[in-house]
């Protein structure tokens, strides 16, 4: 059977069974299922289960758990009220006002993480129920805190630069360097974009609050004492040596639960929900990730992604065209693929013809990790749009619909990228 | 029996929630072992493993409070008989693949029995051992399936999920 | 035709890896395309840990694995991890001779047959202080990923640091490690030399990745194809061995312009690590019994 056959019959599939309103960790297994039996000389089923237990426990999974957790406890202390506190009178003057948080509350978790879901799961733990009793509007919301999730992956640390450092042999130091000033620009993106939307949805975005002078300003920033210090304890313990990036999502649960007990907000009723709702919405990830896993596998074996990423090499491009043809191709793998399989799957045929071009791999790497970054918020298989749904109860179209106008900025960061390498590259180059 | 159904549910989510807990206590003694100066061989894999178990025993019980996502796109238009259809449907093809996860979870782990399957890390776990939460997990969301397919089956109007059409916009 | 798939753990550019390509082109123009070898490298199909079992019951029908890492299965499959027992290339390649017996028997007896095994080149210490003997090691913070190196940490009085390999490179900027062991080629791979300057090169092992194959999957090719992987199979170990060699020139070629001191242990250094390889040695022949013993003497023969 041809590729193309065989993808059209996936595809199929796929869409039936999503369509049809079966469990989405298990239609990828399903089809995962079906493709390994059909079209590779393997049978499924002890296959899925290695891969699938392989993948469940594996250890650099660790700090995604914890840091749901974490933000199921932070979204029963007070803290998320007081953070708002702190921030609203700084940026009551920016068009969008309490919008913005999504995005600052995102590009600093992402310091502190190396995943996107844990970064979309935490911040929006937090930013959602108080940003939507402020009156703000839902889409707007929920697309914001989808695309500005993604910056976990760009900000260092980040799961998907170590993933792509192996691979492609360069220096995962100079990666997270590189990832900075792209991260920073991308976040000034999204910020921009939302203050553009306000000037266009005037009426949406609720009143500002009473104007403070300058003093009253700083006085009522001390809401943001027990953020700040929990934010620089984490990210403390990386740097000071004391924990790894993964270890440190611990570190972020014992900091939880100590404020949370300042606050007085620590019952055993309150440890207890916020236990079990974090084992429930990491159960619901597991699933999916489970899926993910065995959908990974069976597309190694049956070499779709091989064969694609083969074909795109094979066509003898000029650097830009070969970046806008690569760029379309983890989009497209990026709809039905997580980013970590994706790169692994497909950097030992992708990685001779960059090199053969000429590009820069740090440089490659961030447009890589922006690609996959994409693939987060892409359906029907988006990681943030996943974890968006299991929180918001929302249906995953219409976060895919809130969320596609952050898709299209990134696409735009990718072009200036292009333009200007420097972003990556300057950084790194000064180290 | 549906009370036995229920406990087990909350007794294996129970356990998930323990495994939870085990995650970060493992976690934390990787770091406070380097700080004091002492070393447990090992905690890398044990977090791994609580983290496994976490996601694996709270299957069922998260489908039963229905916080396992889907696409409700065309469950949400339907009324009436389509709907019933549709629903018997999704809930057969679950039943179906979760059977196929339990029986292969099932096998994994008594084939690591078999085969002597040991960790290669510093731990050197057996790994049956740990891999029981997987089979256990997965069986026992098996038995969820099926008992909503049955109480589908059963019910007189089609179920909906509390909460569940809200979720259409 | 038959199709082949390949697991292996290490990215496409390591020197096993390319190996592997050419050892899989050589199969397919020696069968004239019968047998078709697709190898997946830099884990995408397998995690290390795995392959060896997806090839035991047939998931794979050739895979590569890392000896070592299966020693808390069978000691002997750990016996070219042993410090100091065999520290050259024509030890390593002594040592791999006397324990191809013992593994071709033991994968037998599990449906596997071993094709070829290359050693990685030498493992030395990374460490960020100069060492002149044993002592100067103690309290240094030493990642430790496998049983052995923990070991070695043990009796050397150096703290065990649990660090995975994705994290080693932020572990050693961060100081959360400041030392371990490894060769010259891996060190150069993970880019040490932005954190660490030190490399002592104590050859204290060499171990080896073993491409294994199922017994059954092999057993149903015809007699051609079979003598042709077996061939092909001689050839990449050859091949393999001198790769290694070269491997190891050239980047401690590389550590070199990269600012690595590499030193040669002194003397104190070298006879309190040769002490550490004899207890190690005791010990490990308690657990691993009249196998690991024969193994010695068939060895020190
Ligand atoms: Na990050
Ligand atoms: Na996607």
């Amino acid at each position: 059977m041809s590729d193309v056959a065989i993808t059209t019959l996936l595809m199929f599939a796929l869409f039936a069974l999503l369509g049809s309103g079966v469990w989405i960790g298990l239609t990828l297994a399903g089809v995962a299922w079906i493709g390994m039996q059909l079209f590779s000389s393997r049978p499924a089923g002890d296959a899925m289960a290695i891969t699938v237990w392989g993948s469940a426990s594996s250890w650099t999974l660790t700090a995604l758990p914890l840091f749901i957790w974490m933000g199921e406890i932070l979204f029963r202390t007070k803290l998320s009220e007081s953070m708002f506190r702190g921030l609203a009178p700084w940026v009551s003057r920016l068009p969008g006002r309490l919008l913005h948080t999504n995005v600052i509350g995102c590009t600093i978790f992402a310091a502190v993480s190396g995943s996107s879901a844990a970064t979309c799961a935490t911040i929006g733990k937090m930013t959602l129920p108080e940003l939507g009793k402020r009156g703000y509007p839902d889409d707007i919301t929920i697309g914001s805190l989808a695309g500005a999730g993604t910056l976990g992956l760009l900000i260092p640390p980040s799961i998907i630069m170590i993933v792509y450092g192996v691979s492609a042999d360069v220096s995962i130091a100079r990666l997270f360097v590189a990832g900075i000033i792209p991260g920073v620009v991308l976040a000034g993106l999204f910020s921009g974009y939302l203050m553009i939307w306000t000037a266009l949805n005037r009426d949406r975005v609720p009143p500002p609050d009473r104007h403070m002078s300058f003093g009253e300003k700083v006085y009522e920033s001390r809401h943001l004492i027990p953020v700040v210090v929990l934010i620089a304890a984490v990210l403390g313990s990386i740097y000071a040596g004391v924990a790894t990036a993964t270890e440190a999502a611990a570190v972020g649960v014992v900091g939880s639960l100590l404020l949370s007990a300042v606050q007085r907000s620590l019952t055993w009723q309150t440890f207890r929900d916020s236990l079990m709702g974090a084992t429930r919405l990491y159960c619901m990830i597991a699933l999916i990730l489970s899926g993910a896993a065995f959908l990974t596998l069976s597309m190694g074996y049956i070499g779709l992604p091989r064969h694609l990423a083969e074909f795109v090499t094979s066509l003898g491009l000029s650097p830009f065209l070969l970046i806008v043809a690569l760029a379309v191709f983890y989009v497209i793998l990026g709809c039905f693929l997580d980013g970590i399989s994706m790169v692994v799957l497909t950097m030992g045929v992708i990685l001779p013809t960059v090199t053969a071009a000429k590009l820069d791999l740090i440089w490659f790497g961030i447009f890589i990790v922006i690609v996959v970054e994409m693939a987060q918020i892409t359906p029907p298989v988006g990681f943030n749009l996943f974890v968006l749904q299991g929180m918001t109860g929302k249906e995953i179209t219409w976060i895919g619909k809130v969320t596609f106008p952050f898709f299209l900025l990134m696409c735009l960061m990718v072009l200036l990228l292009w333009w200007f390498p420097q972003l990556a590259t300057w950084l790194p180059s000064k180290m | 029996m549906r009370r036995i159904l229920d406990w087990l549910y909350d007794a294996a989510a129970w356990l998930a929630a323990l495994a939870m807990i085990g995650v970060l206590l493992m976690v934390l003694l990787s770091i406070v072992s380097r700080q004091l100066g002492f070393n447990v061989p090992g905690t890398d894999a044990y977090a791994g493993y609580s983290m496994a178990a976490a996601g694996f025993l709270a299957l069922a019980h998260t489908l039963k409070k229905n916080e396992h996502i889907r696409v409700t796109l065309l469950l949400g238009r339907l009324r009436g008989r389509g709907l019933r259809v549709l629903q018997m449907w999704a809930l057969s093809a679950a039943v179906l693949l979760a059977a196929l996860f339990a029986f292969y979870s099932v096998r994994l782990a008594w084939q690591s029995y078999a085969l002597n399957d040991i960790s290669t890390g510093n731990d050197a776990t057996p790994l049956w051992i740990p891999q029981i939460t997987m089979a256990l997990g997965t069986v026992v969301l098996l038995i969820a399936f099926v008992d909503e397919w049955l109480l589908h089956l059963r019910a007189r109007q089609p179920r909906t999920v509390p909460g569940e059409a809200l979720h259409n916009e | 035709q038959t199709k082949w798939d390949l697991p292996a753990a290490y990215p496409a550019t390591n020197f096993h890896s390319v190996n592997l390509e050419q050892f899989a082109k050589d199969v397919d123009k020696a069968t004239g395309g019968k047998l078709k070898i697709t190898v997946h490298a830099n884990a995408s199909l397998y995690k290390a840990p795995e392959i060896k079992r997806a090839v035991q019951q047939g998931q794979a029908q050739i895979g590569e694995i890392l000896l070592v890492n299966f020693q808390n299965e069978w000691q002997i499959f750990g016996a070219d991890g042993l410090p100091f027992l065999a520290d050259s290339y024509d030890e390593s390649m002594r040592l791999y001779k006397a324990q191809k017996p013992f593994l071709e028997k033991k994968l037998g007896e599990q449906g596997m047959m071993l094709l070829y095994a290359v050693a990685w080149p030498p493992q030395g210490i990374y460490t960020k202080r100069t060492l002149n003997s044993a002592a100067d090691m103690k309290g240094l913070k030493w990642r430790a990923y496998s049983p052995a190196t923990a070991r070695i940490a043990e009796l050397v009085g150096a703290q065990p640091v649990t660090v995975q390999a994705a994290e080693l490179s932020q572990a050693m900027a961060t100081g959360v490690v400041d030392s371990y062991m490894s060769s010259g080629s891996t060190g150069y791979d993970s880019k040490t030399y932005e954190h660490i300057k030190n490399w002592y090169d104590t050859q204290a092992w060499l171990p080896k990745n073993a491409v294994i194959v199922n017994k059954a999957a092999f057993n149903a090719l015809d007699k051609g194809t079979q003598d042709a992987l077996l061939k092909a199979g001689a050839e990449a170990e050859a091949r393999g061995w001198e790769a290694s060699k070269a491997e190891n020139t050239r980047t401690q070629n590389l550590l070199k312009q990269n600012g690595m001191n590499i030193i040669t242990p002194p003397a104190q250094l070298k006879a309190d690590m040769k002490k550490v390889g004899d207890t190690m040695l005791k010990e490990w022949l308690d657990k691993a019994g009249p196998e690991g013993k024969a193994l010695v003497d068939a060895y020190r023969k």
